[in-house]
């Protein structure tokens, strides 16, 4: 029996290899270029008319697109607009999705613009100051976070997460950078990417990535500190 | 330090707390850190930082987002058969339509391809039309003027045929004699006697007459047999045989009667022409070389003398063909005959 798994540019046939070794192999160059083989399997299926493939794909990624789209509008209502919108798109665009990048980040990037455009739309119509909202923090959770920030030792973050009025706080200071800061923390503090994949979803060089997250901590910590 | 004047430190702190480093990179950080307590104080800074940003509890998607999404995806799903479905037939409507036209253009190439060789290797001339009349005999006059007169159901026949049918083409025959006033009433009562022929006669000068002669063929046979008879009397006989091409006329001189009648029995423009060139070529030959005697193979009322085969190429053009008889009298023949004297 031969079994191929096809990668766009990758093929490997186990003919003369055993199936585990193509596998591996698979999943070696699937990481190298940030593709969940998963993912690529199931976009397959998608194309070859399987409509469960296209529910499992957003059953997996639709509440961290909604948690990227969140932390950079700031807004429930609007995130869940747009995070509708982003499968829209998806659903629409996944001809053109051409497997170079993992569907992941091709999907973030799709809700990253779009919630950056729906941004620059709402701004220039009039957005709601922050300084308004910061200024309502209470005194308790203030000097919490200043202690945080001041503590020689790293921050404990369940204690962090328990929290809730602390979260608050960071967020309002995430809230409070603007959109480009903004998405690159979250993209890499929260998503948990690495600059590479950071690039591909911002449409970015690798220098650039290095250079706005820098610049993003650096106002993040002034914003934090100020609170 | 001053880190905001010094950002590539900056970059290489962020750098190293994202594990984005390189071993040697790493050890450099390491070494400044160890060495320089402002850069190691900056560190602990960017990692609490991200610490607490990476600590913020994920938030769970409202279920009405689910719910939209899922669907969504059954909008999709029924979308997208009823769009295959509606695809498919307009695909296949497409199709039928693209193999009609292919079908069409098919044909009409076909049609012009045909008609094209039908052009290069078809007849020159289509054949001769059938008439729904009973076809004249053919009338052989005498020799004399006085002969005598075809029948009068003849007569009508023929004139039908002269009326339905079309002309083969305009020759011009040009007769030169010193006795012009003896042959000249020997033509015109032969015409007049002979009611098969139709004519028109113009003497606008003396010494001269103008006949134009519409006849069939069979008619045109006759005729010349009777002219015949004072033929020996013609000082200069010469045909000229029109064809399509302006300037390109055939001219036969010292042409003989039965010559005429042979060329104008040819079917077509390019046999008549030929013949014509042919015995253009042995009166020559018969001219330069008096007391030979020389005929062609179509004299056939003496065999007795040496004949010559008339010319024929042998290039694979088809042999001259007479026309058939059920359309021998059918085919109209429209001739000048001027007889003019010596000055």
């Amino acid at each position: 029996m031969i079994i191929c798994l096809e990668f766009n540019d990758l093929t490997c046939c186990g003919g003369g290899l055993g199936v585990e070794v193509c596998l591996i192999r698979a999943k070696r160059v699937a990481h190298s270029q940030h593709i969940n083989v998963e993912d690529t399997v199931l976009v397959q299926k998608w194309r070859q008319g399987d409509p469960s493939a296209i529910e499992q794909l957003v059953c997996k990624y639709q509440g961290r697109i909604y948690n990227l789209i969140l932390k950079i509008c700031s807004n429930p209502n609007d995130a869940a607009e747009l995070t509708q919108d982003t499968f829209v798109k998806v659903i629409e665009n996944i001809e053109k999705f051409e497997s170079r990048s993992g569907f992941y980040t091709w999907a973030f990037r799709i809700a990253v613009n779009l919630t950056l455009n729906y941004r620059k739309r709402k701004a220039t119509v009039g957005f709601t100051s922050l300084d308004a909202e910061l200024a309502a923090g209470d005194e308790q959770t203030r000097q919490g976070l200043a202690a945080i920030l001041s503590d020689d030792k790293s921050p404990d973050p369940a204690q962090i997460a328990e929290n809730r009025e602390l979260c608050e706080l960071i967020q309002k200071g995430i809230r409070k950078l603007d959109d480009e800061h903004r998405a690159i923390i979250v993209l890499r503090d929260i998503e948990g990417m690495d600059y590479a994949q950071i690039a591909e979803v911002l449409g970015t060089e690798l220098g650039t990535v290095k250079s706005r997250l820098s610049r993003a901590r650096a106002a993040l910590r002034q914003i934090l500190e100020a609170l | 330090m001053n880190f905001e004047q010094n950002p590539k430190i900056e970059e290489l702190l962020n750098s190293y707390i994202d594990d984005e480093l390189s071993a040697d990179e790493r050890s450099e950080v390491q070494r400044l850190v160890r060495e320089n307590h402002t850069i190691a104080q900056r560190l602990r800074q960017l990692e609490r930082c991200k610490a607490m940003v990476s600590s913020l509890p994920p938030a769970e998607p409202p279920a009405a987002v689910v719910a939209g999404i899922k669907q969504l995806l059954r909008n999709h799903s029924a979308g997208t058969s009823e769009s295959k479905h509606i695809e498919s037939r307009r695909g296949a409507r497409h199709l039928f339509v693209r193999q009609v036209m292919a079908a069409s253009i098919i044909i009409g190439l076909v049609g012009i391809m045909g008609a094209v060789v039908y052009r290069i290797v078809g007849p020159e001339e289509t054949a001769l039309p059938i008439v729904a009349v009973q076809p004249a005999p053919t009338v052989k006059p005498t020799a004399s003027p006085v002969a005598a007169k075809p029948e009068e159901t003849k007569k009508t026949v023929a004139v039908a045929a002269v009326e339905d049918t079309t002309s083969i083409g305009l020759y011009s025959l040009q007769l030169q004699t010193a006795d012009f006033t003896a042959v000249d009433a020997y033509v015109n009562k032969l015409l007049e006697e002979s009611p098969w022929l139709r004519y028109e006669a113009t003497k606008d000068q003396p010494g001269k007459s103008a006949y134009r002669i519409l006849c069939s063929r069979g008619g045109l046979e006759a005729m010349m047999s009777d002219l015949a008879t004072v033929w020996p009397k013609f000082d200069s006989t010469t045909l000229i045989v029109r064809t399509d091409n302006v300037g390109q006329d055939v001219t036969v001189a010292s042409v003989k009667p039965e010559q005429v009648a042979d060329i104008a029995r040819q079917d077509t423009i390019a046999n008549r022409v030929k013949l014509a060139k042919d015995f253009a070529m042995l009166n020559s030959v018969e001219q330069i070389m008096p007391d030979e005697k020389m005929l062609a193979a179509t004299e056939r009322s003496m065999p007795e003398l040496t004949t010559i085969p008339k010319p024929v190429l042998t290039s694979g053009d088809k042999n001259v063909v007479t026309a058939p008889k059920g359309a021998w009298d059918q085919v109209q023949v429209d001739l000048n005959v001027v007889v003019t004297g010596h000055k």
